[in-house]
């Protein structure tokens, strides 16, 4: 647009670069903060600021595999189970057992590079026993070792077995 | 859904569509096996609660829209249709903007609702603020606190932005296929809203 101050567009360009620099260097697990000193000083210190303090929260154990064991039986083709918690009623509300804190921990997700930590905050149901050192400990060991698919067909094979077993 | 594009209608769309996915091999699992969708989901599930959780400030509320956007992408994934670009880049995911389409639009609901049953502020400075924090850092405990109080502050779009760009780390190409804007659009969001954080925070002392 004639008349138009291309400022803006080309100081928001740069930071898109500059952001993207900064999250290339995390994944590559650079502690340090990337520096252009084109960009202006405010700009570049919020962006720093905000990439390590935007982390992201981790739902309860309990919630997934309680949506989990939701999905698989819709995709099952069944009805929804109420046993499951399921059907078209919001989650039970959070307790005072309830806690979130900021822990270091490897994302569970998608494709990212192995050795990559990424700051995580966890959330919602862990119950009052679960807070403790170990069990800490436990919910980092859990999150950087998703299940194997193999190993969650033993354990299905395992507990309907057992389920049986136990009905015989 | 992913299905099969011919040169014909390759030509007319004027790009390439085939293999561009990052999730295509789970999405076509997932088409022909709707149990095959628990990959899909265990890959993205803490990516929606916590895009949910910074958009409500509420865990009970972040997982309602889990729930809901989750059952929702299952019954649609059939209807799921491709459109990574070339521009979009080697590590696209058009399916993860096609899933947070859906999680914006269980968001915007459950706001409404919200405005309808008013429930607490957002929380996270207090989940911050939580003893948990193993190392005893008070100090950057509050301040991580005060950043994300002053994101919350922000209009929905620059909030959108700054937490799609941030938090789950996505390109400008797929904010602005969530957000319905152009990337130039996507880019002076972030911008804008950088700015009004490093004014509110600055305001405050950081």
């Amino acid at each position: 647009m004639p008349g138009r101050d291309p400022e803006p567009e080309i100081e928001a360009l740069r930071v898109d670069r500059y952001l993207e620099s900064i999250l290339n260097a995390r994944e590559r697990g650079s502690a340090a903060a990337p520096y252009d000193p084109e960009l202006d000083a405010e700009l570049r210190a919020i962006s720093t600021r905000l990439s390590a303090e935007l982390v992201r929260v981790h739902p309860s154990f309990r919630f997934e595999e309680r949506l989990g064991r939701l999905l698989a039986a819709k995709a099952a083709g069944g009805r929804l189970p109420s046993a499951v918690g399921g059907g078209s009623g919001p989650p039970r509300p959070l307790g005072s057992d309830q806690f979130g804190g900021l822990v270091e921990l490897a994302d569970p997700g998608d494709d990212d590079p192995p050795g990559r930590a990424r700051p995580y905050l966890i959330g919602g149901a862990i119950t009052s026993a679960a807070l403790s050192l170990a069990g800490a400990a436990y919910v980092a060991w859990r999150l950087s070792r998703p299940l194997h698919p193999m190993v969650r067909a033993i354990r299905t094979v395992h507990d309907q077995a057992a389920h049986e077993s136990g009905l015989a | 859904m992913f299905r099969k594009v011919t040169a014909e209608e390759d030509r007319r769309r004027g790009h390439h569509l085939i293999h561009l996915d990052r999730d295509r091999a789970l999405v076509e699992a997932a088409v022909l096996d709707p149990e095959a969708f628990d990959a899909l989901y265990r890959k993205y599930l803490a990516q929606v609660y916590s895009y949910a959780y910074y958009e409500l400030g509420d865990h009970a509320a972040a997982e309602d829209v889990a729930e809901r956007t989750f059952l929702q992408a299952l019954s649609a994934l059939p209807r799921f249709d491709e459109r990574a670009r070339p521009a979009d880049g080697e590590g696209a995911s058009t399916f993860r903007v096609w899933l947070f389409q859906i999680a914006r639009n269980v968001v915007a609901n459950a706001r409404r609702s919200e405005r309808r049953h008013p429930s607490a502020p957002l929380e996270v400075a207090a989940l911050v603020a939580d003893p948990l924090d193993l190392e005893g850092d008070a100090g950057r405990r509050h301040e991580a606190g005060a950043a994300w109080e002053a994101v919350s502050r922000l209009p929905p779009d620059r909030r959108h932005a700054l937490v799609l760009r941030f938090v789950e780390e996505m390109s400008t190409a797929e904010i602005a296929g969530i957000l319905g804007r152009s990337e130039g659009a996507v880019r002076v969001l972030i911008h804008r809203g950088l700015r009004a954080v490093a004014r509110d925070l600055g305001g405050r002392r950081w």
